[in-house]
């Protein structure tokens, strides 16, 4: 679905700079990477296929099986650089796809919810293969049952160190913060 | 668009989140209907491959080629995001951060 496009231009200066938003499904991704975009968010299909031989698939033949996944994509230009944000589900099958997103990426924000917690772990699976860094933001719903973030911790088993904050996806304001908190993150790992 | 015939060079240096915009000295003229759509589409200024392809309502992998294909003729440029390295440029992190924290 095309949005409008009256929308502003980044110029080439700017350096593109890619994040993730990846969790289970109904977590919340599209509405986050609608709370930070610029940009009306833009919902494409990406075509999956088993072999990741996405280009052959699209010349009209029809005897593989492929499947479609939606993505969410927006766009936070900043000065000087522009962030390019994908909202995509974190499901082994979707392997290929997943490594072509991250690689590049800045950092992978893993949104979770506290009512299905054991939907993350195949997200947290994929993240820690791909050896990109990230963090978590628990996506708090109104019946979200009031874990103490320590015990979400335990139950995904983390590091420590990685940053787990809750934040209310709606709202811009705590989606930032997320964010910040993934890059600041990653800068105390460049710097350590 | 059946028509349109891509020329796809051998190494593709083009991905999602690929700045595209228009050479300043390039011939916009001749092209095959998707590639006319993509240079209107860019007449505003850059675009990420992503964009482009939403826009254009085509798939991303079609539109990857048809951008890879314009660069390699001279009619497009590129701006890439920095080399997956094992680390993000310490500079680039900064500067996104002190945009996030300003906004």
């Amino acid at each position: 679905m095309a949005s409008a496009l009256s929308d502003s231009r980044v110029s080439a200066e700017h350096i593109p700079v890619k994040l993730v938003i990846a969790g289970p499904f109904g977590v919340g991704k599209t509405t986050i990477v609608s709370a930070l975009s610029e940009i009306k968010p833009l919902n494409t299909e990406e075509v999956l296929t088993q072999a990741g031989t996405l280009v052959d698939d699209l010349t009209g033949v029809s005897d593989k099986t492929t499947t479609t996944t939606a993505i969410d994509f927006g766009r936070l230009t900043l000065p000087g650089a522009v962030l390019y944000l994908f909202g995509a589900p974190g499901q082994t099958r979707f392997q290929v796809l997943w490594d072509e997103l991250v690689r590049g990426a800045l950092g992978v924000l893993v949104l979770a919810d506290t009512r299905r917690i054991d939907e993350s772990f195949a997200v947290l699976d994929l993240v820690e293969n791909a050896g990109i860094r990230y963090a978590v933001a628990v996506n708090h719903f109104p019946d979200s049952p009031d874990y103490p973030l320590e015990s979400v911790r335990k139950a995904l088993d983390l590091d420590p160190r990685t940053p787990l904050m809750v934040c209310d996806a709606r709202d811009p304001a705590s989606a930032r913060a997320s964010l910040i908190a993934l890059v600041e993150h990653v800068r105390e790992l460049v710097l350590s | 668009m059946a028509a349109a015939r891509l020329t796809v060079p051998e190494h593709i240096d083009v991905e999602r989140t690929t700045l595209v915009y228009i050479a300043p000295d390039a011939a916009t003229n001749g092209l095959d209907p998707p590639g006319s759509h993509l240079l209107a589409l860019l007449q505003d200024g850059p675009l990420s491959v992503y964009e482009c392809a939403a826009h254009l309502g085509l798939p991303y992998c079609v539109v990857r080629l048809l951008v890879a294909g314009l660069v390699g003729g001279g009619t497009l440029l590129t701006r890439n995001p920095p080399v997956a390295t094992s680390l993000p440029d310490i500079e680039i992190l900064e500067l996104v951060l002190s945009g996030l924290r300003a906004l």
